[in-house]
């Protein structure tokens, strides 16, 4: 896997060591291990109820760890208290405080950590203005746009310093467009910070947009830990390759295996056509497309395999149709346990 | 119409008494053609002791017994917010229990508490029982109102390096403002009405509060009843909670609509 593995003690980043929570006979994360470079973005990736939360949770402090070691900057940080790990944490609700101001909300820590006023102010100017919330100082969190209250979150967290950034879904109350747009400005923002940043998202998209390396988790396990490409290209079992990949990949069963085919490897052809070598094909009926504008999705019921979702630039001309691939590009399963099987297309290198 | 009518229903009685006292006695009773007078006033604030002894004592007993109930309510409601779901539930039923009592019950054994203790005769000892008496209610109420604030503030607060107390004192305690508003007039109006607790504890007339006061003033003379000098204590008596809801209501309100930020 590519990344820095080699955490010695010495390793500034953030490092997970088998790290676990177990509340009553539920294990919310098992053995979790992982680490994050300064200056990295790593996404936490998976459906909701895969302990992607409840890890960010832990890393935070604001849950205990039932087992396992939370490494920061070469520092044990496992049974620290929240306020003792120089941590920063947007939450999903952006969790201003409603009652004070954009500036106050920003001010309040460090006034309470007694810092002086002049050091406040200065490092309240630097935030404002970097996040281009000056216009905003009086205004209440009621009195902000969605956007408005991300920034002001961000900048809440950008003012400590902190030496970790956690995030929780800080994309999910915004709209799509929005979201869109600031994929990239996030990302810069993070990646200016220099210090490791753990982002938490169900959307592969969010993920593959921002983060350097991105961990797929479920039930609590890793999946697989790696950059976007290699997770969609060489994914590690049926779960991530599943999850990422919009449409999403093809299942066709194969006695005690299944092949997985990406929809952008399917070829349509007449129906009938002459199967090339080290191709292989299924017959099908065109069900409906849909137009995306530079690209198709075509939906083909094939008779025994359900229907296929095939990825292509030219819209098929007839409706009894032949999906043909070459067999070096499937990925192969085990039906039952879901894991990935050696032998099919050739790893990718990243 | 409709809130005319309301309003007449709410304010005609209170219109009806401040007519009433400034009213003297002959006008009243029917019997002379005495017009419009201050004297009813006059004859209570200077009683011996004077009306305000009186006011001023509701007050103390009122805003002592307040202040005792919150202090006691604002931890045990954080508390029960935060424990575990089955704790809570559980202890939550008892406070609800004890809500539900029957305060009459306790009657005897307060008077007891006060002999025993030597209770009798302390004006701030009331607030003992008044406090009592309001706590459950109090922490029932407050205990809701944490609970609607949403967990990720108060966790916000704690990666930002608050204490418990910075996290009540600048974050929590702000947002419950119109839960402590409301429940704060409950025990104070509480205390205020407060009738055979305080006749009982009290028996010296410069301790009394307004509620045995005014029963001895209605109860001053079996042959007249002094309608007027009744109505003008009735008067007095409500003006303080009068002008206390009219100014805990502006914060009431306020701090309803900030409840109404989510995300």
């Amino acid at each position: 896997m590519s990344g820095p593995m080699s955490a010695g003690d010495g390793f500034q980043g953030l490092e997970l060591r088998h790290l676990s929570r177990r509340v009553g006979s539920h294990t919310l994360v098992d053995q979790l291990s992982l680490t994050v470079a300064p200056g990295e973005i790593l996404a936490l990736l998976g459906p909701s109820g895969c302990g992607k939360s409840s890890t960010l949770r832990l890393i935070a402090g604001l849950d205990p760890a039932s087992s396992g070691e939370i490494q920061l900057g070469g520092r044990n940080i496992t049974a620290l208290p929240p306020a003792e790990r120089q941590v920063a944490m947007v939450f999903q609700s952006y969790a201003l405080f409603p009652h004070l101001s954009v500036e106050r909300n920003l001010s309040l820590g460090m006034e309470l950590r007694g810092m002086g006023r002049a050091e406040i102010q200065r490092d309240l100017n630097q935030v404002l203005a970097l996040m281009e919330l000056e216009g905003l100082r009086q205004r209440k969190p009621a009195e902000l746009s969605g956007g408005q209250r991300q920034r002001v979150a961000l900048a809440r967290a950008l003012i400590r310093r902190p030496a970790l950034f956690l995030l929780d879904e800080p994309m999910s109350n915004l709209d799509a467009q929005l979201r869109d747009n600031l994929r990239a400005e996030l990302r810069t923002l993070l990646r200016s910070t220099g210090v490791p940043v753990v982002y938490v998202t169900h959307d592969q998209h969010e993920a593959m947009g921002l983060a350097d390396r991105i961990a797929v988790l479920r039930e609590g396990r890793l999946q697989q830990l790696g950059t976007a490409e290699r997770l969609y290209r060489d994914p590690a079992n049926r779960f991530v390759a599943r999850f990422l990949g919009s449409p999403t990949i093809n299942l066709i069963e194969r006695g005690t295996t299944q092949l997985g085919l990406r929809p952008e490897v399917l070829e349509l052809t007449d129906a009938g056509s002459p199967v090339p070598h080290g191709w292989e094909a299924l017959e099908g009926q065109l069900s409906h497309r849909e137009w995306l504008g530079d690209r198709v999705i075509s939906h083909v019921q094939c008779a025994e395999q359900g229907t296929l979702r095939v990825l292509s630039r030219e819209a098929p001309t007839s409706s009894a149709l032949q999906v043909r691939w070459r067999q070096a590009d499937a990925l192969r399963f085990d039906a039952r346990s879901g894991e990935r099987l050696p032998g099919s297309n050739t790893p990718h290198t990243d | 119409m409709a809130r005319l009518m309301l309003l007449l229903w709410s304010l005609g009685p209170m219109l009806w008494q401040l007519y009433s006292s400034l009213r003297s006695s002959e006008a009243l009773s029917g019997l002379g053609a005495g017009g419009w007078t201050f004297e009813n006033y006059r004859q209570l604030l200077q009683g011996d002791p004077p009306f305000l002894t009186y006011l001023i004592n509701s007050v103390v007993v009122g805003a002592s017994s307040t202040a005792l109930t919150l202090a006691l309510a604002v931890p045990c409601a954080y508390a029960l917010s935060r424990l575990g779901r089955r704790q809570a539930r559980a202890l939550t039923a008892l406070v609800a229990a004890a809500a539900a009592f029957p305060a009459v019950l306790l009657f005897l054994a307060l008077l007891e508490l006060a002999r025993d203790w030597h209770l009798a005769n302390q004006l701030l000892a009331l607030s003992l029982p008044y406090a009592g008496l309001c706590l459950p209610l109090a922490i029932l109420l407050l205990q809701a109102a944490f609970a609607d604030i949403p967990i990720e503030l108060e966790e916000a607060a704690l990666i930002e390096g608050m204490g418990l107390w910075q996290r009540l004192r600048w974050i929590l305690l702000p947002l419950m403002a119109p839960a402590m508003a409301s429940s704060a007039l409950l025990v104070f109006l509480f205390s205020w009405n407060e009738y055979p607790i305080a006749l009982t504890w009290l028996s010296r007339t410069e301790l009394l509060t307004l509620a045995p006061a005014m029963a001895r003033i209605a109860g001053s003379s079996v042959y007249t009843i002094p309608y007027g000098a009744f109505a003008a204590a009735t008067v007095l008596g409500s003006a303080p909670l009068i002008l206390l809801m009219l100014l805990f209501q502006r914060q009431i309100i306020s701090g309803l609509t900030q409840g109404a930020i989510k995300g």
